[in-house]
């Protein structure tokens, strides 16, 4: 096998914790947001 | 993001997405026929900005018996339609006495789409008790409390889930009971190093 089991486990966490990472980055923004604003956002991608 | 907590009231304005009108729309029937209902899962998270779609709206509603469950049907077929079975009876008798969900979609549509059950479990009836009600500008919706909502988001365990929680703490941990969450999180058996990665 190419990649080890505990390779592909350790990419997936790490990619999972990025994400997790982007999440804190965009409640951060929303909160400073007025909802306004952010949900005109939001609506454009629940709109796609 | 603007909101105000007032005991178990959330006073929330947003620009209303189609899924918001879609949920509200719903609602009101459940409303205007009495039925005590609690909106949980994905969607409280995405009613909060979370960015992400959703293709189903979970909702529990009361134990009910068949001559309600009939009514509602007569309310909501004007405007939705089982995606189950065209029959109330079996939608009663074949799937909710048989705690499986039935889903509504606006007629001729299959998304997005309503998820509606009877509790199953004990934790699920607490959650019909304890809700929140998000009051807005031409809405009133009643969602899952969330701590609770949070640890429930902890047990499901798949990343869209962990992701929902994380951003409903984001949002809300001024507000709420952190040590609420870890107990109810710990009541259905929630790995702590899980707990501890979303909630840090």
């Amino acid at each position: 096998m190419k990649y080890s089991k505990e390779e592909l486990e350790e990419y997936k966490s790490e990619n999972f914790k990025e994400r997790l990472k982007f999440i804190d980055s965009y409640a951060n923004w929303l909160k400073k947001t007025p909802n306004k604003e952010w949900s005109k956002q939001q609506n454009k991608l629940l709109s796609r | 993001m603007e909101f105000e907590f007032r005991d178990n009231v959330i006073l929330f304005e947003r620009e209303l997405s189609d899924l918001d009108k879609f949920v509200i729309k719903f609602v009101e029937i459940l409303d205007k026929n009495k039925i005590n209902y609690v909106l949980v899962s994905g969607y409280v998270a995405i009613l909060f900005g979370r960015s992400r779609e959703t293709e189903d709206v979970d909702v529990i509603v009361e134990n009910l018996p068949f001559e309600k469950f009939g009514l509602l049907w007569e309310s909501l077929e004007k405007e939705f339609e089982c995606l189950n079975t065209s029959s109330s009876k079996e939608a009663y008798y074949g799937f909710l006495l048989e705690k499986t969900a039935v889903r509504f979609a606006y007629c001729g549509q299959f998304i997005p789409n309503m998820e509606i059950k009877f509790p199953k479990k004990e934790f699920e009836s607490e959650t019909l008790k304890n809700r929140l009600i998000v009051k807005g500008k031409g809405y009133s919706l009643n969602i899952s409390n969330l701590e609770k909502q949070i640890a429930f988001k902890l047990f499901l365990g798949s990343e869209k889930d962990l992701e929902d929680a994380r951003h409903l703490w984001n949002i809300f941990k001024e507000n709420l009971d952190k040590s609420l969450i870890v107990e109810k999180a710990k009541e259905l058996n929630v790995a702590e190093d899980i707990i501890s990665l979303v909630l840090e």
